[in-house]
């Protein structure tokens, strides 16, 4: 290869790499050719080519039992949501009220419950 | 079985060859591209034994491409150049600068030559890999094409799928960064700089 050292003003440089360019470089050991080959063997693809990959999708479909398994999950999740919408009226703000939490709630007995009215009497 | 007895098809064919599962394929490329790979690799690191693991290295990244490799938007050889100099470069910068050792260099097949003779060509290729780890991508792999290939500018722009006004350029700031990055070792390496030695 030629390089025009005279217009170059970094000649120098060129001559390094030439010098560097034309030493002497070893033959790839057959060890290596053999390991290369080793690679390339356990990833050879199957003959006629790597199968398609199925989607994360087409997985979740296929494993709870296909499209009638699809429509069974959404009828059920569907049937879920009406009846869960159904146990509360919308008219009766009060629902929550109504289902009896506050009835059996004392307030006396919540007062005295860890002591305090004993302590407040001694005092 | 010789190693490669497809000599007829072009790398990018036999690549096709192998995602379809054909273990001839696997052998002419291995036999192919493995020793351009290892001669790359080589003289951008200057040490056998990492040449040898970057080579086997790029080939498995090759390997491993194959089944979504698209013929017609690169080249194979270009894309191996490209990994190889990428995995050199990566290993270059993690080295500690300029210490190479003697006995990590490849005893060259003439005996000949002196030990300060091996150590003035150890030092001028240490000091080379170090410059050439510091340039841009582009600007690297045109300056090797060019000088460790021998390729011509024409050539160096259709592997890079540059024009060859581009290839000028690169190779031009290449070699100036070097010189700015090589700047007053040109004495010690054994070289006369015309612009700083006088």
């Amino acid at each position: 290869m030629t390089h025009d050292r005279n217009t170059d003003a970094d000649a120098w440089v060129d001559a390094l790499l030439d010098d560097v360019a034309s030493a002497p470089v070893p033959k790839p050991s057959q060890d290596l050719m053999a390991r290369v080959l080793a690679d390339a063997t356990a990833k050879l693809p199957p003959p006629g080519g790597r199968a398609e990959v199925a989607s994360l999708w087409h997985e979740f479909v296929a494993g709870i039992g296909g499209w009638f398994g699809v429509g069974g999950v959404l009828a059920a999740g569907f049937t879920g949501l009406v009846i869960g919408l159904g146990a509360i009226d919308p008219s009766d703000v009060d629902t929550l009220f109504s289902l009896g939490f506050f009835e059996n709630y004392d307030s006396q007995s919540g007062l005295s419950t860890f002591g305090w009215d004993l302590e407040e009497e001694r005092l | 079985m010789p190693f490669d007895d497809q000599t007829d098809a072009d790398d990018s064919a036999l690549l096709a060859r192998y995602a379809r599962g054909d273990a001839a394929a696997a052998r002419a490329l291995t036999a192919r591209l493995v020793p351009r790979v290892h001669t790359q690799a080589f003289r951008m690191l200057g040490d056998a034994t990492e040449a040898e693991d970057v080579a086997q290295d790029a080939m498995m990244r090759l390997w491993r491409v194959a089944p979504e490799w698209r013929s017609g938007e690169a080249r194979v050889t270009t894309w191996l150049y490209r990994v190889v100099a990428n995995l050199c470069t990566d290993r270059l910068r993690k080295r500690p600068r300029g210490n190479v050792a003697l006995d990590t260099v490849a005893e060259p097949p003439d005996p000949t030559p002196s030990v300060e003779a091996r150590l003035q060509s150890n030092a001028r290729a240490s000091a080379l890999r170090d410059a050439l780890a510091a340039l841009p991508e582009r600007q690297r792999i045109a300056v090797m094409m060019r000088h460790f290939d021998g390729a011509a500018n024409p050539e160096i722009a259709d592997r890079l799928g540059v024009s060859t006004k581009a290839v000028e350029s690169l190779t031009a700031r290449g070699k100036k960064a070097l010189a700015a990055a090589l700047k007053g070792q040109a004495s010690a390496l054994g070289y006369k700089d015309e612009r700083h030695d006088t």
